[in-house]
């Protein structure tokens, strides 16, 4: 604690200590107000450091993960490209228990009981809350893909939640040789990173370019009849792997049908696909937790208050990240980020007297397309008629410098060190 | 002037701040530099800042460190301000900048101001 302590009596100095203070029924027990927070991810663990930071110890934050490490899904594919090894994608939670007083707690949350006000984990333990965060992040809807399942994803990944799931797709990509083909396909909407599943794709091609393998193609079955980024991705791929990539959409497919990850086959409307790699992207859901606490509505995804990312199931909750419904924001890294920042303030507003502002939110989503080709697309948003809403946006034109676009790709690796400092506590 | 500025260039705010301000002595002052001299009269709100600020601590890291990014920590505050307002008035050139400052009034960033001298790099 002794470095934060410092920094923590700098910011106390500057504002008072009026955040010290807590409702007088929580003083009166002597005990400190506690937050859990269920999931370590992007939102889960900024969350937890920011309500912990700015709390300056008044709120208890406990964090539950289901592993003492994460890797994330955030630059992963970069990691399939060869553009970074595993170890840099993968974080721990120390910083966080020891210069920030949160306590991590590694294990899987499987229930909450919302009347009890507490967690329970699989192992039994009960952790009550006054005021929950749920961050658990995506689940994927195996059985909506006939033949699929998370056994038959041990021979086709889809590496969409990473770990193990990453490092086998990486594995069986670069065991590909030269003629053998790469299947994909992608999911429909809503899911975590519109702009993945291209940029993945873009990382198999630039692998299968770097080995010389001429004679390989990556095709997409892909459900939807447009994605993101679709110009400059085909732009790229254009000049960078002609003739290597075919996207196949909605309009020619009409649907995905059901998967053979032995026989390495995909059946569509338009006929079978046969790949000796097939990464089957599934449909996604809100984390299960969220579902068995009751906060998902019919799309599978968590209905909040737009300006506090409060359930609008249980005001005690808060869910953020992929498992909300957060308006025009994409699902994405550096938007669970962005919302973990208004609930950790909405959450100090409701058990300290922190004053709580109007909420903003900000996103960026880079793509790295070959060596030093990087494109962004981001926006700006705030809460209008209820719900998060773009105020301004971007996105990278087609056509651009070689030079424009490696300081894009730079700018990426400065996003990457800073959200995972921000999420982590820890400092390069 | 947008090349030498763009978010990626490593630069030196506390000399930047310097030159700008020999330049100002010389010239008269910019549109923007006089925007940015009304704002360091507001008094800013350090904890509308500290939420403020944490958008920015998305990229630009707490610890003053940078990677690509350049720090906003432990930069002289007169730049910091005139750095937003040179954003949002194009005088800057960056997508990622123009639309994050966008929506920032006097207010909003004489408060990041405010909050941010209070952090100390490390
Ligand atoms: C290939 C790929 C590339 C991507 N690239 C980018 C990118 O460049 N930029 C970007 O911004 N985003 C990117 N994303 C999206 C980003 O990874 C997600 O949007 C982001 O991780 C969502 O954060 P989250 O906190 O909601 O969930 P997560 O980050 O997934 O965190 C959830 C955590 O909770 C844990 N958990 C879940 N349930 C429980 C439980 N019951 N008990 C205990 N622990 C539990 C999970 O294991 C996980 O560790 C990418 C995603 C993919 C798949």
């Amino acid at each position: 604690m002794t470095k934060l302590t410092r920094r923590r009596f700098g910011v106390l100095a500057g504002i008072g200590a009026t955040t010290l203070a807590m409702p007088a029924y929580l003083r009166a027990q002597g005990a400190a107000p506690r937050v859990v927070i269920i999931g370590g991810g992007a939102g889960g663990a900024t969350a937890a450091r920011y309500i912990a930071r700015d709390s300056e110890g008044a709120i208890d934050v406990t964090l539950i993960n289901d592993a003492d490490r994460y890797t994330s899904c955030f630059f992963s594919n970069l990691y399939l490209g060869g553009f970074r090894d595993f170890a840099s994608i993968t974080h721990d939670y120390a910083t966080l228990e020891s210069q920030y007083g949160i306590t991590k707690v590694t294990g899987l949350a499987a229930s909450v009981d919302r009347e009890a006000m507490t967690v329970t984990m699989a192992d039994g333990a009960t952790l009550p809350y006054d005021r929950l965060i749920v961050a658990p992040g995506i689940d994927l809807i195996y059985d909506a893909i006939e033949g699929y399942s998370e056994e038959a994803a041990q021979i086709a990944p889809h590496s969409w939640k990473a770990g193990a799931q990453t490092q086998l797709l990486h594995d069986k990509l670069n065991a590909l040789e030269d003629g053998q083909n790469i299947v994909m396909v992608a999911p429909p909407n809503p899911y975590r990173c519109p702009p993945g599943p291209y940029e993945r794709v873009s990382m198999f091609a630039h692998v299968l370019k770097s080995k010389g393998f001429t004679n390989s193609t990556i095709t997409i079955l892909d459900p939807k009849p447009r994605f993101s980024k679709q110009g400059l991705f085909t732009e790229g791929w254009a000049r960078h792997y002609p003739g290597m990539i075919d996207w196949l959409g909605a309009d020619i497919i009409d649907e995905v049908g059901a998967v053979d990850v032995n026989a390495g086959v995909v059946e569509t409307g338009f006929g079978a696909f046969e790949g000796a790699l097939l990464n089957i992207i599934p449909p996604q859901k809100a984390g299960a937790i969220a579902a068995q606490a009751g906060l998902t509505d019919d799309s599978g995804f968590c209905p909040i208050d737009a300006n506090s990312m409060r359930s609008t199931i249980d005001e005690n909750i808060f869910v953020i990240g992929d498992a909300s419904i957060a308006g025009a924001m994409p699902k994405s890294g550096f938007s669970a980020n962005s919302q973990a920042k208004v609930a950790a303030l909405n959450v100090r507003g409701d058990l300290t007297d922190a004053r709580v502002f109007p909420a903003r939110y900000a996103n960026t989503c880079w793509s790295l397309i070959e060596t030093n080709d990087g494109v962004k697309v981001g926006a700006q948003y705030a809460v209008e008629d209820g719900v998060i809403a773009s105020t301004s946006s971007f996105i990278s034109e087609t056509g651009e410098s070689d030079e424009l676009r490696k300081e894009t790709y730079e700018e990426s690796l400065g996003w990457y060190a800073g959200i995972t400092a921000d999420m982590f506590g820890t400092s390069a | 002037m947008a090349g030498c500025f763009g978010v990626v260039a490593v630069i030196s705010p506390v000399s930047s701040s310097a030159v700008l301000a020999d330049a100002a002595a010389a010239e008269e002052p910019t549109a923007a530099q006089d925007a940015a001299e009304a704002i360091l009269q507001i008094e800013g709100d350090i904890a509308y800042g500290q939420f403020l600020a944490s958008e920015c601590l998305t990229c630009h890291q707490e610890s003053g460190a940078t990677d690509g990014i350049p720090a906003i920590v432990g930069i002289a505050k007169d730049y910091f301000v005139l750095a937003v307002v040179e954003y949002q008035t194009n005088v800057r050139d960056s997508d990622v900048m123009r639309v994050q400052v966008a929506s920032l009034g006097g207010e909003e960033i004489a408060a990041l101001a405010a909050y941010l001298g209070t952090l100390d790099p490390k």
